[in-house]
């Protein structure tokens, strides 16, 4: 955890709330879908990089008015289906053709067919598990716990309530003026959010 | 943009306050008279050049028949079906397209469906090249349907004299057409009818039809795939025949489908109607195409290819020896690896430009299939080396580029020839704001 805050954190400062626990962040509940894409569309304008908005549903449009970029992940999907294809094919090769070449059906063992459904189920294969897993990553998923998870209010985002939380991680990240954002843009119950604290490593000997 | 259509925007934003985004369709601004229209006189110049150069073109086939050695009638009969095949193909793929989007009610579709009903709708014109290739191939002496000639009293014909018997040929190819007339004629008439009535129940009436119209055109196509190519090696059997000869029409169906609607934009139509978002799942179902054409084609290919059976096999050996490995090899890359790893990419399904020359290359890919399927069977009996016939190759352009010339001409004169769009669409709003939320 101490990584992650410390990661984005150009300026060095880590903000605390008064009983000593680092700030994850300041949450903000918009009543509509509308008020939340409208809030998103402000928070992107100001410039702001690590920051996410909850939703009970999709919302329509809301990547743009985010102003998140397109994924890399069909590059890397296309690659690594494309490599696993090849490998396939070279595999198939080398074992049938060149390491124990066998006539089979009177079929030439260097023929190009009869290689070809391993071909593609090898790189439809790889193509998926980079998709799956990729998203994945990229998510960081799966994310076992969040700092937000410990706001009673904000289980209402799988209900009636959208969400905009600004990480205290980000390089703009400013206590009284990001509140101040928040509640320009529409946001009721600006709140703090406490980070996770930190594992204890060794036992307490307690037990 | 007058004054008057910002107002309603701004009345749009208000109304659409509540749901999320409010950039609404301005639906009586996008579908004004001017965007929705063309100009009269438009195109009539370029389809009566076209319509005058298919009719020489065909004519010349017709000459040189006797021009090119003994066997120029079936040479020329060969050409010019593949010209009908290659255009029917695409009429078919566009009325498989309106029924699907009919049946499960697609919303996206309703700016473009109307071009795709003009292409379907000539669909009884190419009954008409099909019945003339037909009726020329009878008076010939069956040049092109060989089995009704020159191979009658083979063994393996005997045994499918049930089904390839003259009079049951020609009753199947009249039930064939008119099956498709008829649903292209009561798909098009619904939504010509929606069009004066703006009655939405047509839209259901609509759906009703693709339901049943859906079963009947896979049966028809398959079985006519059958009797039009297969049937040129009666030797030759595969059940795969009917789905591959519709994905090549569906691809190349939706390719003219792509042209149409954007040069109708370079002429300034369409304007805000058919966007970038309609170009990109268009160009979606291009790829799709592509890739189960590939699928389709490799199956049959490689079926045979591995069971070895001598009558099927002899179908891939004309098609794979004498010069005409070359097309093979043409269609493996052009038809699929190049077309796949491109459309891979969205600006080639997004930017008009790119999704126009991808459109244009799929319909040259398509006939290349469509020319693979059926002209190596007028010398697959003849000498091994040159079984392509390469002295009569003038023959296959001025035939095949005639008919296609033929065809576009009626395609812009159909397309010239009223509304855009299906202006009373009750999808029309869901279509206007079409966007690919990815």
């Amino acid at each position: 955890m101490a990584g992650r805050v410390m990661a984005g954190r150009a300026t060095g400062t880590i903000y605390t709330t008064e009983s000593g626990v680092p700030v994850y962040g300041i949450v903000a509940e918009y009543a509509t879908p509308a008020d939340l894409y409208r809030a998103s569309e402000m928070v992107r304008d100001a410039g702001y990089a690590r920051w996410d908005a909850y939703s009970p549903f999709p919302v329509h449009g809301l990547d743009e008015a985010m102003g998140i970029r397109r994924t890399r992940l069909p590059i890397l999907i296309a690659v690594i289906g494309l490599t696993g294809a090849a490998l396939g094919y070279l595999m198939q090769h080398w074992m049938s053709a060149v390491d124990y070449a066998q006539v089979v059906q009177g079929k030439n063992p260097r023929d190009w067919e009869a290689y070809i459904p391993i071909t593609f189920e090898l790189g439809i294969l790889s193509a998926a598990f980079t998709a799956i897993l990729g998203m994945l990553a990229f998510n960081r998923l799966p994310m076992w716990n969040h700092p937000l998870l410990r706001k009673d209010r904000f289980l209402r985002v799988s209900d009636d309530r959208f969400m905009i939380c600004i990480e205290a991680s980000d390089d703009r990240f400013d206590p009284e003026k990001t509140r101040h954002l928040l509640e320009a843009a529409g946001g009721t119950n600006v709140d703090l959010v406490e980070d996770e604290p930190e594992m204890p490593v060794e036992d307490d000997g307690g037990h | 943009m007058t004054s008057a259509s910002s107002h309603s925007h701004a009345d749009h934003h208000a109304q659409a306050s509540g749901d999320g985004h409010g950039h609404g369709p301005d639906r009586a601004y996008l579908l004004r008279e001017d965007n929705i229209t063309l100009s009269p006189g438009t195109g009539r110049g370029l389809s009566r050049a076209l319509l005058g150069a298919g009719v020489i073109g065909i004519v010349l086939a017709g000459f040189g028949s006797t021009m090119i050695g003994p066997a120029g009638a079936s040479h020329a009969l060969a050409a010019l079906h593949v010209g009908v095949m290659a255009c029917l193909a695409v009429t078919l793929g566009n009325l498989w397209y309106i029924l699907l989007f009919s049946l499960v009610r697609s919303g996206w579709s309703a700016t473009i469906r109307r071009q795709m009903e003009n292409v379907a709708s000539l669909v009884p014109l190419l009954g008409v090249g099909v019945i003339g290739i037909c009726v020329a191939d009878l008076v010939l002496g069956h040049p092109l349907f060989r089995w009704m000639g020159e191979h009658q009293g083979d063994y393996l014909l005997s045994k499918k004299s049930a089904w390839l018997n003259q009079p049951f040929f020609y009753v199947r190819i009249v039930v064939y057409l008119m099956v498709w007339t008829f649903l292209a004629r009561r798909m098009t008439g619904l939504s010509l009818e929606q069009d004066r009535t703006g009655d939405k129940w047509l839209s259901a009436k609509a759906a009703a039809t693709g339901a049943w119209g859906m079963l009947f055109f896979a049966l028809s196509v398959a079985f006519a795939s059958f009797d039009l190519l297969m049937a040129l090696d009666h030797r030759f059997f595969s059940t795969m025949w009917g789905v591959y000869y519709f994905a090549g029409s569906a691809y190349a169906g939706i390719a003219v489908c792509i042209l149409i609607t954007a040069s109708l934009r370079r002429l300034g139509r369409l304007e805000g109607v058919v966007t970038e978002e309609h170009n990109h799942d268009m160009g979606k179902f291009l790829f799709a195409f592509t890739v189960f054409w590939a699928y389709i084609a490799f199956s049959q290919y490689f079926l045979i290819w591995y069971s070895n059976i001598p009558e099927e096999t002899a179908y891939y050996i004309a098609r794979k020896t004498g010069g005409w490995n070359a097309l093979f090899s043409f269609l493996v890359f052009g038809h699929f690896l190049v077309p796949f790893i491109l459309l891979l990419f969205r600006p080639f399904k997004k930017r008009p430009g790119l999704v126009m020359a991808m459109a244009g290359w799929a319909i040259l890919a398509h006939v290349a299939d469509v020319f693979w399927i059926v002209r190596p069977s007028v010398y697959a009996s003849g000498d091994f080396v040159d079984k392509i016939g390469v002295g009569g190759l003038w023959v296959d352009v001025v035939a095949i580029g005639g008919v296609m010339a033929v065809f576009a001409a009626l395609v812009i004169r159909k397309v010239t020839s009223g509304v855009l769009v299906a202006v009373n669409d009750p999808y029309m709003d869901q279509a206007l704001e079409h966007k690919n939320y990815v």
